[in-house]
């Protein structure tokens, strides 16, 4: 099973260096929408009026800018779209939305509200004190002799 | 073994392995009447054996006449087969078949996915008598499995056994009243947990789409409406008091929110999706490692 956890393991990279491409790629992804909150600041103006001082910081205009991204997940590849607010040559704002070509993806959005959020964390069996393992298809009878035999050859 | 000094009777049944423990040993004729009620289920429900009860279903149509407790079992389905919108549905053999996990254990796809006739098209299940009118592949994997460990429960009590745990490959039982501490499994690496809790009496019941899994993006949970795997959601527990009901809402919670099967059934629900996350209700909080 080392594969797929590799595969795991490569989504959570995949999602952090996601951020940091769309964040470079923002300012031609799409035009700023929110063109109304940069002209109300005057470092802002300022910035336009010299042909963009936050540029010498960032480069960027203030506004909001969205775009996809791919990321690769252990069933495949998988869409989500990344909107961030830019405010005085910072991001002030990060929103990443799932929209996935599959339906049943589809169906699961918005349905987060339903539970507790969460990030699942791995822990190794051998910090545990269970008696039992609740998992899938697999013995759990067989899985613990595995885990053993693994246990003692590692000895 | 759940508890220090039980004894454990280890047995396979319907394809996969179990474990009943109990305070003390079972005698022989004890253990014997376990294996007819597991010989009876598989007997009547296996579409891996050509002798079984829905292997005739496959060849023919006509009129099944089934154990005591298939009407709960098609009640069961009936409700779910709604609240899915036909993507959970006991006529999923044919296109488990199609896509290569059939009684050959090919495990190649013999094409594109083909999705399961609709109920009423094809099946009347009127308690424990069906009625199909086309040939049809029952597969009643998605509850089976639990109401099996929940007709061995009840067998041990008639047995005057009524202290037990039944660990049906992953997917437990308990009779209480003393709590089991159980990890749950990561869904991408056996020999690593992503929480843990504590069962008392009632049953956890777990699903997950990596295992029994062949081939590219291939897995045993179908969705009913396409005849394709699922995707997204990874894994599923659920919490019920018996193991019929968490067996089959765990395969439920990759088509249906929890939010939205918590309408029709007392149950407490964990899914992990494909991305690492995670969603839950309140009976699972605090049992994600954080």
């Amino acid at each position: 099973m080392s594969f797929p956890v590799r595969k795991s393991v490569f989504v959570g990279i995949a999602g952090m260096s996601l951020i940091g491409t769309v964040a470079g790629c923002a300012p031609s992804a799409q035009a700023p929408a929110a063109q109304s909150a940069a002209a109300q600041s005057t470092a802002a103006s300022a910035g336009s009026a010299t042909s963009s001082a936050p540029a010498a910081a960032s480069g960027y205009k203030d506004g909001t800018y969205s775009a996809d991204g791919n990321y690769v997940s252990p069933n495949g590849t998988e869409t989500v779209g990344v909107e961030l607010t830019l405010s005085g040559g910072t991001v002030s704002g990060v929103n990443i939305t799932q929209h996935p070509s599959n339906p049943n993806t589809r169906k699961f959005q918005g349905e987060f509200a339903g539970g507790i959020a969460a990030q699942i964390v791995g822990k190794s069996l051998d910090e545990l004190n269970v008696s039992k393992v609740a998992g899938s298809s697999l013995t759990s009878g067989g899985f613990n002799q595995a885990v053993e035999k693994i246990k003692s050859e590692a000895r | 073994m759940p508890h220090p000094g039980w004894a454990a009777f280890s047995f396979d049944g319907i394809g996969t392995s179990w474990e009943i423990s109990t305070p003390g040993p079972l005698d022989g004729g004890q253990r014997r009447r376990l294996l007819d009620v597991v010989e009876t289920y598989d007997a009547a429900w296996s579409r891996f054996r050509a002798d079984s009860i829905v292997a005739q279903a496959a060849r023919e149509p006509g009129r099944l006449r089934m154990p005591d407790g298939a009407g709960a079992l098609g009640r069961l389905y009936r409700n779910l087969y709604r609240l899915t919108d036909g993507a959970m549905t006991p006529l999923i053999g044919g296109s488990l078949e199609q896509l290569g996990y059939g009684p050959d254990y090919s495990l190649r796809p013999r094409g594109t996915p083909v999705p399961a006739p609709r109920w009423d098209d094809v099946l009347d299940w009127n308690d424990a008598v069906l009625t199909t009118t086309a040939p049809v592949v029952l597969d009643v994997g998605a509850a089976g499995k639990g109401q099996l460990a929940d007709l061995l429960a009840a067998e041990l009590r008639s047995l005057g056994a009524g202290e037990y745990f039944i660990d049906a490959s992953g997917d437990l039982l308990n009779s209480g009243p003393v709590p089991v501490a159980v990890a749950l499994e990561h869904p991408y690496d056996p020999g690593r947990a992503i929480g843990t809790l504590s069962l008392g009496t009632g049953a956890l019941c777990a699903s997950a789409a990596n295992r029994r899994a062949w081939g590219d993006g291939l897995h045993h949970v179908l969705d009913g409406t396409t005849g394709a795997p699922v995707r997204t959601v990874v894994a599923t527990w659920a919490l019920a008091e018996d193991a019929m009901t968490a067996d089959a809402l765990a395969t439920a919670l990759f088509f249906v929110s929890g939010k939205a099967l918590q309408q029709d059934f007392a149950f407490s629900w964990l899914t992990v999706f494909s991305d690492g996350s995670a969603a839950y209700s309140a009976g699972f909080e605090g049992v994600l490692f954080e």
